[in-house]
Formats: structure tokens, C-alpha cells, sequence
């Protein structure tokens, strides 16, 4: 039978109140996370003199796209950014899926030592890598492998520790029984493993496959070191040129070009934000 | 656990395990080596023992820069993380337009640090900066930020806090998984929203909210893109890495840097050691 | 199954791109190392080129553009055994590099060449050089600072402008300064004579008194009665107001707006600064007339001009060391027709070709030169110049009421001293 319950009226009235109450803190915040990135857009079609014009001008008097065309002249941002899409995608196909794997067996298996490996896993974290970049660049061109994306990509293949951390916690919130059954099946830890974590962890994995993308489209120094030529530059090292060394900043075709570099990693996000819906899950496992 | 099963457990771990011999372990034992010579990257090293140590502990300034760091740490991790925290749970309610919001509230996430340090400079210049101009509407008089000994520290939290929608992904990506008829047996129960979050959501974060402690205890002892770009008067802005950095790349001694990067570590890694053993008295596992 | 067999590809594939290549230079092929990038990296190359022409086979000279983190990858390419043939170097880092034997020791051929010679070089260019009475790389460019005048603010103040070689001491730049005080512009922002924000460097006011850091026997000078003389007239200069608070110059982006921007009347640049070139792109109301004058006189006569400076140095890891001056000798020489201003004497004949633009200034760059000026640079300098700047030009520029800047300085240079002695 069933009981239906008409909403009184002030109950209602609550209910709008927090809608609005919810949606102005949600606004203001956004506003506040929104300014730098409009800021940024604005100086990138303003002429050079209302850059810093006193007081602010938030919309450029004259539209130009003077630092746009200046930008890309100096700079083949588009071939730059493929460069970067190409490396990005050599290593995400690694990271994620083998810190997935490497992630299972922390987090759903005990064996002798895995606590401690645990922790020097975390421990690789903690260490500057100032401080072994030179000792591993010195090995990699002894290897004559520099000037080439494989310094970069190929240690993806390994795992990653803060992926593979994030992970096994994340693996930590699935409760023990969703393996039982399949292990009375008798199916093997693989099948367990691709079969019902991987599907079931879908926006974790997005999660990790947006870090490593953002991870490879932002690293400056990684990059700078081991990439010489320059068809092979990223969308960082392509930026770093609008700063000299004698501090000049180029600040128009700069953020011109930051904007163009961000588009793409928008993209990606407002595609990777359908993920995060809340789900329907139900406690106990399906057939 | 049989031994079948612990074997798996190790097979799964095995790619990471390879990956630290072959690209993590050499550099770290280099580096360690380092740490007792006076290499000076261009020049030779010659090993002087506990010296680098030594001289660390008698200068004034690496205790400047530790306590600078220290400072941040304290109010920037339990900050970010409930900022995170509380952004994270208004995000994962369904409602309209709730995916734009999402991106929003990420996006300072995916800007490199450069560009949100070349962008804060602007919002936080004493004379014409975003900041203190929104503040002169409401006639207060902003403070000099960066430029005032006083304002350094909550400068860089500011900046903090604007990028903390960073870790909103990680507990989406869990909150995702929180069964909704836990919910609404708790509803049946008479629960109200706040008790539903405190006793339901949270604990089941828990793991998650483990996960962006540690990383960020990581992060805010290793803090140096913005404070790079940005300083801060004097040596207000001599982040623990600045300092490293410098005595590196600038003064050319790796050796005596190295040997900071080494208590940096053991320091990172004793203040993970106490989460990890408070962890079982507040972390839940599910089920 | 399939995952992995693409990751494994994908892996192969890499790999077989990275080792394509891949062959070391020959004993008449050489790299060089810049931080030039960009549109600066174009005409980098164009000399490059040109400089490949005229060797006509004898060698090639292939280009390395290091666009960020210029240092972090020199050195680490030096450690790693691979370091580039050629590289630049600003003037601080040569004795450093020379003495952890990352430069070649180039006096021998540099004395005996029959087609440039230290005395070619204005002295003062050529000290930047210099280390333990040897010379360790060839400057290409002499970027001596000079005064940037706006006539209109001047006309305005009604104030004679300083002529373009004119003899004038630091007492008659300051009170110049002083002129300018407390006018305003047309929508009421403040004027201001000059501005002081960490740039012009110690080294220049500590030389406008007669002082200097290091003597040339490493006699600590830092705080001397003539460096203290000098260090009153930045004290003067930021006490009286003349030049905006360090807090506010960051408002319009950096110092050289300012003189864009006609709120400040002299500025002080090197003799490259692009000024002429910018205003080519402003409205009419935004532009003036640009006039020049030298540095003001120091008591000890000399009309100090501090200079930018940068060489290029050889590694001593080269293999063929007699072809590679031959090559660092082209290469200078083809540097000189690119940057103003050429560091030899003589090379001012070049500077209307180099910078049409800069016409109108050549009469001051060539006044300039010969005061043009570095200082001591021993491998110590990055530890001395950290305190000048943190415990001494800083703390002044904030202008705090108890900070005694004679005090701070006499305390440097014992700092100095000691450090010295190690």
C-alpha cells in the first residue's frame, strides 16, 4: 500500500530557502574561482598599454587579437600541443592502467613485506626529485636515449606512487564480498580484476587519467631537460619562451597563449565531469 | 590467506617493484652518496662525510626556511582539505546545471603553477591588484600581501584555498560509490542532512580523506612553483624548497642541497608514519 | 590481452623513435648552447648561419636554444659528460665555472690571434672576463646603462635636460629629481624623477660614491667611506620619496612602465632597452620625445656605467681546441654586427646599423662605453650578492624607520671578509 505524504507548506518554503542559500555560496565561490581565468582571457585581447592600466580595466576598450596572431608566430602552439597530446597519450595508457593493476594487488591481497613496500612507495613521494633529476639524466644519456619522449613515458609503464596510492584507498572503500562470489566462481584474480574493479572504479580511473594528462601538459622542467629538439617541444616549453632571461615578459602573447594551452584540458574535463554523477548503487552484490 | 592467493598479490605488485630498480633506486642511492660530498654539478665531488649536515644545522637560514614552511603546513593542509571536504559534498548532489559548478570549482586545478603565480601577482599587487580593489568597494584598505612580512603567509594560503577544489574529483569519485539506501534507511531512521553527512559520507571518505592528507603533508612541505614566481618580502616567501633550489641551481652546491633534500624526507616521512599508525583509529575499511 | 599489446607497442615505437638519430658529433661539428628563444632565437640562428657560410666546410656550428631554466640544463648537461661545445655565460658565473673547470682557458690563443686581441675590448667589458689574470670566454654584447629622459615631463618641470654627454655629478641628478617631486599627471597620478626598485643594482650606487665591492686584489671595499657615500644617495633617493615605493611598482608590471607610461622622468637602462621601438606602437597622446644623457659623475671622476654583459665560453672538453677558437673567434665577431652594443673600441660605427632606431642615443652609447663597468665577480659573488640584496637593499627600499643601512653594510662586509678567508 501506498502512503502518500502531501509536502506542507512550510516545508516547502525551507526547501526553496536552502536551494537559493545552496546556489548563492555555489555562485560566489565560482566567481571567485572564475576571475583569475577571466582576467587572464580579458589581458589576452587587450592592447599592450590597458594591460596594466590603472584603475583595472576588466574589458578591453578595443578587442584585438594582436597577442593571439603575435603568440603563434612566435611559437607553432598547435604543433606543440599535438606534441604534448602525443606524449600525454603514451603515458596514460601506462600510468593508469598499471597503477590500477599495481593498486589491486596493495589493496585486496596480503603478502610478507607488503607494508613496508607500502611505505616505500609513499617514501618515493617524499624526496625531492631536484635532487634526482641529475643523477637520472646523467644515466639516460649514457643510454643516448635524451632528446627523445622515452625518459618521460617509459617509468609511466611502472605505476605511478601517488596514482597507485590514490587507488588503493580508493579500492579500500569496496567492501570484501565483491570478490568472494567470484572467487567461489572460481575465476582467477585477472578476470576479478578487470572484470568487476575496473568497471566499478570508473571515475577513479578518470580521476588518474585527468592527473596524468594535466600532469604531462603542465611539467616545464621534466620536459626542458630531456627534450632538445625543437619539433619535439610541448605546450610548456613553447610558453616558457614568452619570459626571457633578462625578465622581459611578453604579457599579452603570454596569457594569449596560457589561454589557448588551457583549452584543450577544459575540454577533457567538462567531458570527465559526467563521471562524477551520483550513482544508484545498492549495498550487496548483483548476480 | 592461502599462498595461491599471496602470490597474486605479489604478481600484481611486481610491475612497480620493477620499475623503482630500474628508474627510482639508482638515483636515490646517487643522491644519498651526494649528500656527503661537495659536488658541485659542473665540478668534481669529494666526499666530506657528515659536513653538509653540519653546516645545515648551524645556519640560520635553513631553520628560517623550515619554519616558514612549517608555518604554511599547519594552517594550508587542515585548510585545503576542508575546503575540499565541504566543496566536494555540496558538488555531489544532482542538481541542475551541479556539473558546471564541478568544472569550475577544478579548473584552478589544471592551470600549471606558473600561470596561476604569474595571475596571483596581478591579483594580489597592493596598488592595482583584483584583490584590494574588490576590497576599496567596501572601503577597507587592503594590506600590502606579498610585499608586507605580515600578509606573506596568508597570501600563499589564499592561493591555497582557491586551488583546493583540486581534490574535489578524489571524493567525488568515492562519494559516487556511497550506497544511496544507506541514505534513506538513515531518512527512515529520522536523520536530517547533516547528521546523514556525519555519520554516513564522512566515514566512508575516511579513506579518501587519508589519501589527500598524506599527499597533502607531501605537497606542503614540498611547496615551490608559486612562491618561485611570487617570493614574498624578505625571506618570508623562502619556502624550504626555495632554499634548496638555490643552494642547487643558484650557489651550484648539490651536495649541501641534497643533504636537505634528505631531511626534508626523513621529516616528510616521519609526519606520514604518525598518520599512517592514527589511521586505524579513524579510517574506516567498508563493510 | 589487448591492452597490453598496444602499451607494448606503443613502448617499442617509442623507442625506436628515441635511438633514431642518434650519433655523436664530429671533431669539427660544434653546439652551441643559448637561452635564446623565440623571435631572439630567429636572429640567433640567421648569425649561426651566416657564421656556417663563411667557414665554408671548415666547420659547422649547430644551435642548442635552452628557453627556461638556461642553467639547470647547461649544468646538468656538463655533468652528464655531454656538455655543449660552445655556451653563454652571464658575467657573475664565469669565474665559477672556470674554477670548477667547466671553461676553457682561452689567453693563449686570445693574445697570439691576429684578428681580435684583449686590447680590442673596452677594459672594463673585458674584466667580466677575467679570472686569476686569465680570460675564459669573449664577450659578445656591452649593455652599460645610460639615462632614459622624457623631454615632455621635462618641459613640464621646466628643467634643462642634462646634455647627451653631459659631466654631471650624483648631487645635481638628485636634486634634478627633487624637481619632480609632488607633480602629478593629467588624471592625477603621481611624477616621479626616477625609479628604484632593486634595479639599478647595488654595484651602481655603491660606484657613485667612489666605492666599490672587491678591489682587484680581493680587498673587501663594501663598506668603505666611498661606498657609504655612494649608498647615501640610494638612501637619499628612496627617503625622500623621488622614486615610487617598492610596494607600488609592481602595480603597473614592471619598472620600464613606468617610464612608458610618463610617470617618471629619467630611467635608468641599458643602452639596448627597446623604448624607441615601443613607442612606434602608442598612441600619440602616450608618446614623447626621448632624450639621452650618461650616468652622473662619481667624486672619483669616473661617470660609472654598470654593465650587462654576457661571453661566450668553450668547453674544455672540446676536442679540437685550435678549430674551436677559430670558431669562437667567427662567432664573436659576427655577434658584434647583432646586439648593441658591440664591446670593442671601434664597434660604435656599427651601432646605426645594429639600431637605426637607437640613432638619436648613439652620441651618449658611445660616452657610454668607455665608463661601462663590471665588478669583481669571484666565485663567491651569488652568497655576497644574496646578503646585499636580502639584509641591505631590500630592508631599504622598505624604508623602516629603524633600519640602519651603514650598520647592515659595515656587517656585510666582515660577512664578506670571512667568507673570504675559507
Amino acid at each position: 500500500m501506498e502512503i502518500t505524504l502531501k509536502k506542507p507548506k512550510n516545508i516547502k518554503t525551507k526547501n526553496i530557502i536552502i536551494t537559493i542559500v545552496y546556489y548563492f555560496f555555489l555562485s560566489v565561490g565560482a566567481l571567485a574561482m572564475l576571475l583569475p581565468f577571466f582576467w587572464m582571457l580579458s589581458t589576452s585581447f587587450k592592447f599592450e598599454n590597458e594591460i596594466f592600466a590603472v584603475p583595472i580595466k576588466w574589458f578591453p576598450s578595443k578587442l584585438t587579437n594582436f597577442n593571439f596572431k603575435r603568440a603563434l608566430e612566435v611559437q607553432p602552439l598547435f604543433l606543440q600541443m599535438a606534441n604534448t597530446f602525443l606524449l600525454a597519450l603514451l603515458k596514460i595508457v601506462g600510468e593508469v592502467f598499471v597503477s590500477a593493476l599495481i593498486a589491486f594487488g596493495f589493496s585486496r591481497f596480503e603478502f610478507k613485506g607488503k607494508n613496508v613496500l607500502f611505505m616505500i612507495l609513499l617514501a618515493t613521494m617524499m624526496l625531492p626529485y631536484e635532487v634526482t633529476m641529475i643523477p637520472s639524466f646523467i644515466i639516460w644519456t649514457k643510454l643516448g636515449l635524451t632528446d627523445s619522449y622515452v625518459p618521460l613515458a617509459l617509468p609511466a609503464y611502472f605505476g605511478s606512487a601517488t596514482f597507485i596510492f590514490f587507488l588503493k584507498m580508493y579500492f579500500e572503500t569496496f567492501p570484501k564480498d565483491y570478490e568472494e562470489s567470484a572467487i567461489i566462481d572460481g575465476a582467477n584474480y585477472f578476470t576479478i580484476f578487470t572484470r568487476i574493479f575496473i568497471p566499478l572504479a570508473k571515475p577513479a580511473l578518470i580521476t588518474i587519467s585527468l592527473w596524468s594528462f594535466m600532469g604531462t601538459w603542465n611539467d616545464l622542467l621534466g620536459q626542458l631537460i630531456y627534450i632538445n629538439s625543437e619539433s619535439k617541444y610541448t605546450i610548456q616549453l613553447g610558453l616558457s619562451t614568452f619570459s626571457s632571461m633578462t625578465g622581459e615578459v611578453l604579457w599579452g602573447p603570454l596569457m594569449a597563449a596560457s589561454a589557448i594551452g588551457l583549452v584543450p584540458v577544459i575540454f577533457i574535463l567538462l567531458f570527465a565531469q559526467r563521471y562524477f554523477v551520483e550513482g544508484v548503487k545498492m549495498t550487496g552484490i548483483k548476480g | 590467506m592461502d599462498k595461491k592467493k599471496r602470490r597474486a598479490g605479489f604478481l600484481f605488485v611486481l610491475p612497480w617493484i620493477i620499475g623503482i630498480l630500474l628508474f627510482t633506486l639508482i638515483p636515490m642511492i646517487a643522491a644519498l652518496y651526494i649528500g656527503f660530498t661537495d659536488w658541485t654539478i659542473i665540478g668534481n665531488a669529494k666526499f666530506i662525510g657528515l659536513k653538509n649536515y653540519q653546516d645545515i644545522f648551524k645556519n640560520e637560514d635553513f631553520y628560517q626556511a623550515l619554519w616558514v614552511t612549517v608555518r604554511y603546513a599547519i594552517f594550508a593542509i587542515p585548510l585545503t582539505i576542508i575546503t575540499s571536504l565541504v566543496i566536494s559534498i555540496f558538488l555531489s548532489k544532482n542538481r541542475k546545471g551541479v556539473g558546471i559548478y564541478r568544472v569550475i570549482y577544478y579548473m584552478p586545478a589544471i592551470v600549471s603553477g606558473v600561470a596561476v603565480a604569474i595571475v596571483f601577482k596581478w591579483i594580489l599587487d597592493p596598488t592595482n591588484g583584483l584583490l584590494n580593489s574588490i576590497l576599496a568597494i567596501f572601503k577597507i584598505k587592503g594590506p600590502d600581501w606579498l610585499y608586507d612580512a605580515n600578509w606573506v603567509l596568508p597570501s600563499y594560503l589564499i592561493m591555497a584555498v582557491w586551488g583546493a577544489g583540486g581534490g574535489i574529483l578524489t571524493y567525488l569519485a568515492a562519494l559516487k560509490d556511497v550506497p544511496q539506501d544507506l541514505y534513506e534507511s538513515a531518512s527512515i531512521d529520522g536523520a536530517n542532512n547533516l547528521q546523514k553527512i556525519w555519520h554516513i559520507t564522512i566515514p566512508m571518505l575516511t579513506p579518501i580523506i587519508f589519501y589527500n592528507l598524506v599527499i597533502g603533508i607531501i605537497s606542503a612541505f614540498r611547496k615551490f612553483t608559486d612562491a618561485y614566481v611570487l617570493g614574498g618580502i624578505g625571506k618570508e616567501g623562502n619556502f624550504y624548497m626555495i632554499y634548496l633550489y638555490d643552494r642547487a641551481f643558484s650557489q651550484y652546491e648539490m651536495g649541501y642541497a641534497t643533504a636537505l633534500a634528505w631531511i626534508l624526507f626523513a621529516i616528510i616521512l616521519a609526519l606520514t608514519l604518525i598518520v599512517n599508525i592514527t589511521k586505524k583509529y579513524w579510517v574506516f575499511k567498508a563493510e | 590481452m589487448k591492452k597490453i599489446f598496444i602499451s607494448v607497442s606503443l613502448l617499442l615505437l617509442m623507442l625506436f623513435l628515441a635511438s633514431c638519430g642518434k650519433k655523436g658529433r664530429a671533431e669539427n661539428e660544434f653546439l652551441f648552447a643559448t637561452w635564446a628563444a623565440g623571435t631572439e632565437l630567429r636572429e640567433f640562428n640567421d648569425v649561426i648561419r651566416r657564421v656556417n657560410e663563411k667557414a665554408d666546410g671548415e666547420y659547422t656550428v649547430s644551435v642548442q636554444s635552452i628557453p627556461a631554466d638556461y642553467y639547470i640544463k647547461l649544468s646538468s648537461m656538463i655533468s652528464a659528460n655531454n656538455a655543449p661545445d660552445f655556451f653563454w655565460l652571464t658575467q657573475e658565473l664565469i669565474s665559477k665555472y672556470a674554477d670548477l673547470g667547466a671553461a676553457l682557458d682561452i689567453t693563449s690563443w686570445f693574445e697570439d690571434s691576429d684578428v681580435l686581441v684583449p686590447d680590442d675590448f673596452f677594459p672594463g667589458v673585458l674584466n667580466s672576463a677575467t679570472y686569476q689574470g686569465k680570460y675564459w670566454g669573449l664577450p659578445w654584447i656591452a649593455n652599460p646603462i645610460m639615462i632614459y629622459l622624457n623631454e615632455d615631463l621635462f618641459n613640464l618641470a621646466g628643467v634643462e635636460l642634462p646634455s647627451a654627454t653631459a659631466d654631471w655629478t650624483w648631487e645635481e641628478f638628485i636634486d634634478i629629481c627633487r624637481e619632480f617631486k609632488g607633480m602629478k599627471t593629467a588624471d592625477g597620478k603621481d611624477i616621479y624623477g626616477c625609479i628604484v626598485d632593486g634595479w639599478p643594482n647595488i654595484e651602481t650606487f655603491i660606484w657613485s660614491g667612489g666605492g666599490d665591492i672587491l678591489a682587484d686584489d680581493g680587498t673587501v671595499l663594501i663598506d668603505s667611506e666611498e661606498s657609504l657615500r655612494g649608498l647615501a644617495n640610494l638612501h637619499t633617493i628612496i627617503t625622500e620619496g623621488l622614486t615610487p615605493k617598492y610596494s607600488e611598482v609592481g602595480s603597473l608590471g614592471s619598472n620600464n612602465v613606468w617610464f612608458e607610461k610618463g610617470r617618471v622622468a629619467m630611467f635608468m637602462g641599458g643602452v639596448q632597452d627597446n623604448f624607441e621601438y615601443k613607442q612606434t606602437f602608442v598612441s600619440e597622446e602616450e608618446r614623447f620625445p626621448i632624450k639621452y644623457a650618461p650616468m652622473p659623475k662619481a667624486p672619483d671622476g669616473g661617470q660609472w656605467a654598470f654593465d650587462w654583459t654576457a661571453s661566450t665560453i668553450v668547453s674544455p672538453k672540446v676536442k679540437n681546441k685550435d678549430l674551436a677558437y677559430k670558431a669562437l673567434e667567427a662567432l664573436t665577431l659576427e655577434f658584434f654586427t647583432w646586439k648593441l652594443a658591440p664591446p670593442i673600441i671601434g664597434g660604435e660605427e656599427k651601432i646605426k646599423e645594429i639600431a637605426p632606431l637607437k640613432e638619436d642615443a648613439y652620441e651618449t652609447i658611445v660616452y657610454t662605453l668607455q665608463f661601462a663597468r663590471s665588478a669583481n665577480y669571484l666565485p663567491e659573488w651569488s652568497k655576497i650578492n644574496d646578503k646585499l640584496w636580502y639584509d641591505l637593499y631590500l630592508l631599504m627600499l622598505q624604508n623602516k624607520p629603524n633600519f640602519n643601512y651603514e650598520t647592515e653594510t659595515r656587517k656585510i662586509a666582515n660577512y664578506t671578509r670571512n667568507l673570504l678567508k675559507e
